[in-house]
């Protein structure tokens, strides 16, 4: 597996990819931001499946539901702009991930369940959060941003302040 | 990925690979620039008043407590013609304030904040009016002093958490000659209106009123909180008769600060049983506690159910309304019985927004349908089932037609009394709950509590309800 090539059109897909869901990370985040209602209490409230519970309790504990607020509005924004990048795109991958799984793991379509919230589709176990999540893994196994994005250059600068011999050499 | 996993120089390719990505963040800014210029042009249009007259008189108003209900009230007032936000108070400068003030601006309002209302008082010398909006426990103080600096005043209802508090209120619009309306705003609203003057009044379909009921069931909540970023500081908060944040985001559960749901909900409704039947209560009896609350943070009764005696000018009549706090299956609404027809009522446009009953031993209401006070009968479910052959059991009524009462409120709930007030300054109109009004539906109401304290049937004295 480590020999396997992905060719230079699946690259540029993959980097298609990875912006377009940068690209919804970003306006999820600041369409948070910019409303001044915005809370992550009323998602919360209808939780249902095994982590109910826990998502019934952040949503009625103000410090911790001010802070969840914060750190969805602001962390969908952050990883956003760093996966349009490609900066750090391993670390946003790794965060988006975090985060979209919170929110499947929050109002799971699971067998049975009944949402009263508006839907735009019908889903089975698998719903658009579960399919970005797995979209962020691509995302992360295969280093889009290496390809085309700021890692790029971000590795490079790091590699010629640690190893000036070897790009001396090159 | 071939070369891009291999240290190497960065050369020019490297630069242009690594920026490729660069200009989908600039189409990203461009496209929400887009997008939030058409959302704000979005929402003025929806907020934006009817077309004012060339001549209408500009009120200037100042907004007295940012809290939930004067956002309500805020945004009411933004769809009414000829107003203009001069100042805006409130003690939660950390949050409330803040909130209100910038969402005034961006409708080109330009309001002075205050946490200090007097400090308000003396310096806004342009103002028309005041809108009170504050916790019940200030609305005195509040309105007295609004209406001694010769402000006119909307104030939120319950009128006062005290009778001496409400019969202060009055006395001070009485020495004043400024206008104060208390917000039942159900008084002001069209289909309200409506069922009063013309099916009430004009074409009697109820016939004598003998039993009412009303309800207001809602669900359990957590108490409301706040980040320790909004808190309060504690002098600020001890200043403004709060022991903690805790009572003051949770003020209406607390003794000497709100009345508890019967007052908060059951006042609008028990205000529409005295206007309807045309007479004050003479005796209330009410059962009360706290079934699901901790009386710790709770002091008022979460559930409430109370009946009172009426001697209405067309016989006795009983009112029953209960208010509880467990789900809010079935919402809210008032239900008026006579011996013609029924009227089943609420505020709300979506549930029980004004179904009429005719009995089927009443005169018909043809005349009235075609008059369009009510639509036409639709028959019932049950009424098609016993004509169809079926045997209806003796011990049944024959189920009565059901109409519609033909009005309906496209506006926020509160606009339409909003707007009589704001008439009313101008000369165009009489307020529809002045404060003698509300006086009445206060003690009507605030008796409630005494009688569950007091485990016995109280009766009312008609002196208690003059000032």
């Amino acid at each position: 597996m480590e020999d396997m090539k992905l060719s230079r059109s699946a690259m540029i897909a993959i980097t298609v990819l990875r912006v377009v869901v940068g690209w919804h990370f970003l306006y999820e985040g600041v369409a948070k931001l910019t409303s001044a209602s915005w809370s992550a209490a009323g998602y919360m409230k209808v939780s249902r499946g095994p982590f109910a519970a826990f998502f019934h309790w952040i949503a009625s504990q103000p410090q911790l539901l001010d802070k969840a607020n914060l750190i969805t509005s602001y962390g969908l924004t952050i990883i956003g702009v760093l996966l349009i990048l490609g900066l750090f795109t391993r670390v946003a991958a790794v965060g988006g991930i975090a985060l979209v799984l919170l929110f499947y793991l929050c109002n799971p379509p699971f067998v049975g369940y009944f949402y009263s919230i508006p839907s735009e589709g019908s889903y089975l176990i698998v719903n658009k959060n579960l399919v970005e999540v797995c979209a962020l893994a691509v995302i992360l196994l295969t280093r889009s941003g290496l390809f085309a994005g700021l890692d790029r250059i971000v590795r490079g600068l790091v590699f010629r302040r640690v190893h000036p011999a070897r790009i001396a050499a090159a | 990925m071939g070369s891009e996993d291999q240290p190497k120089k960065i050369d020019r390719r490297d630069v242009l690979k690594g920026l490729s990505t660069l200009p989908a963040l600039g189409l990203f800014g461009y496209a929400w620039q887009k997008q939030r210029a058409y959302q704000q042009a979005r929402a003025i249009e929806a907020a934006a008043p009817a077309q004012a007259p060339a001549d209408l008189q500009v009120i200037n108003i100042a907004l007295l407590g940012a809290g939930a209900q004067g956002q309500v009230l805020t945004d009411a007032m933004l769809r009414i013609p000829g107003l203009r936000f001069r100042a805006v108070c409130d003690i939660w400068t950390e949050y409330n304030l803040k909130r209100v003030v910038n969402s005034l601006k961006r409708f080109k309002h330009e309001p002075n904040a205050y946490d200090d209302y007097r400090e308000m008082l003396d310096k806004e010398k342009e103002l028309d009016a005041v809108i009170v909006a504050t916790p019940d426990f200030w609305h005195s103080p509040h309105a007295v002093d609004c209406l001694k600096a010769g402000k006119h005043v909307y104030c939120e209802k319950e009128m006062s958490n005290t009778l001496e508090g409400a019969r202060r209120m009055v006395a001070a619009q009485r020495e004043s000659g400024k206008l104060l309306q208390i917000g039942h705003q159900r008084r002001s609203n069209p289909r309200y209106l409506h069922c009063y003057h013309k099916l009430l009044h004009d074409a009697h379909l109820l016939g004598r009123i003998v039993t009412v009921y009303g309800q207001w069931n809602r669900g359990v909540t957590p108490d409301l909180g706040a980040p320790d970023r909004y808190v309060i500081p504690q002098a600020r908060l001890t200043q403004y008769g709060f022991t903690d944040m805790h009572q003051f985001r949770n003020w209406r559960w607390y003794k000497g600060k709100g009345g508890g749901p019967i007052v908060d909900l059951g006042s609008h409704q028990i205000d529409i049983y005295s206007w309807y039947l045309g007479a004050n209560p003479s005796q209330v009896m009410a059962s009360g506690g706290n079934l699901y609350y901790d009386p710790k943070t709770h002091e008022w009764y979460d559930t409430v159910m109370a009946v009172y005696d009426y001697d209405t000018p067309a016989g006795p009549a009983k009112a029953y309304y209960s208010t509880q706090t467990t789900n809010g299956s079935q919402g809210y609404f008032e239900n008026f019985m006579g011996d013609q027809g029924t009227l089943l009522i609420s505020e709300s446009e979506v549930n029980y927004a004004g179904q009429l009953y005719r009995d089927p031993n009443a005169p018909a209401w043809d005349e009235w349908v075609q008059k369009g006070y009510v639509t036409a009968p639709k028959e019932q479910e049950t009424k098609a089932k016993n004509d169809s052959g079926a045997i209806a059991d003796v011990r049944e009524s024959v189920a009565p037609d059901q109409h519609t009462v033909p009005v309906t409120l496209r506006d926020p709930y509160h606009q339409p009394h909003l707007q009589n007030f704001f008439d009313a300054i101008r000369g165009k109109a009489r307020l529809n709950c002045p404060a003698e009004e509300a006086f009445q539906t206060a003690v009507a109401v605030l008796k409630v509590n005494d009688a569950i304290e007091a485990k016995m049937p109280l009766a009312f004295k008609p002196e208690d309800f003059k000032v």
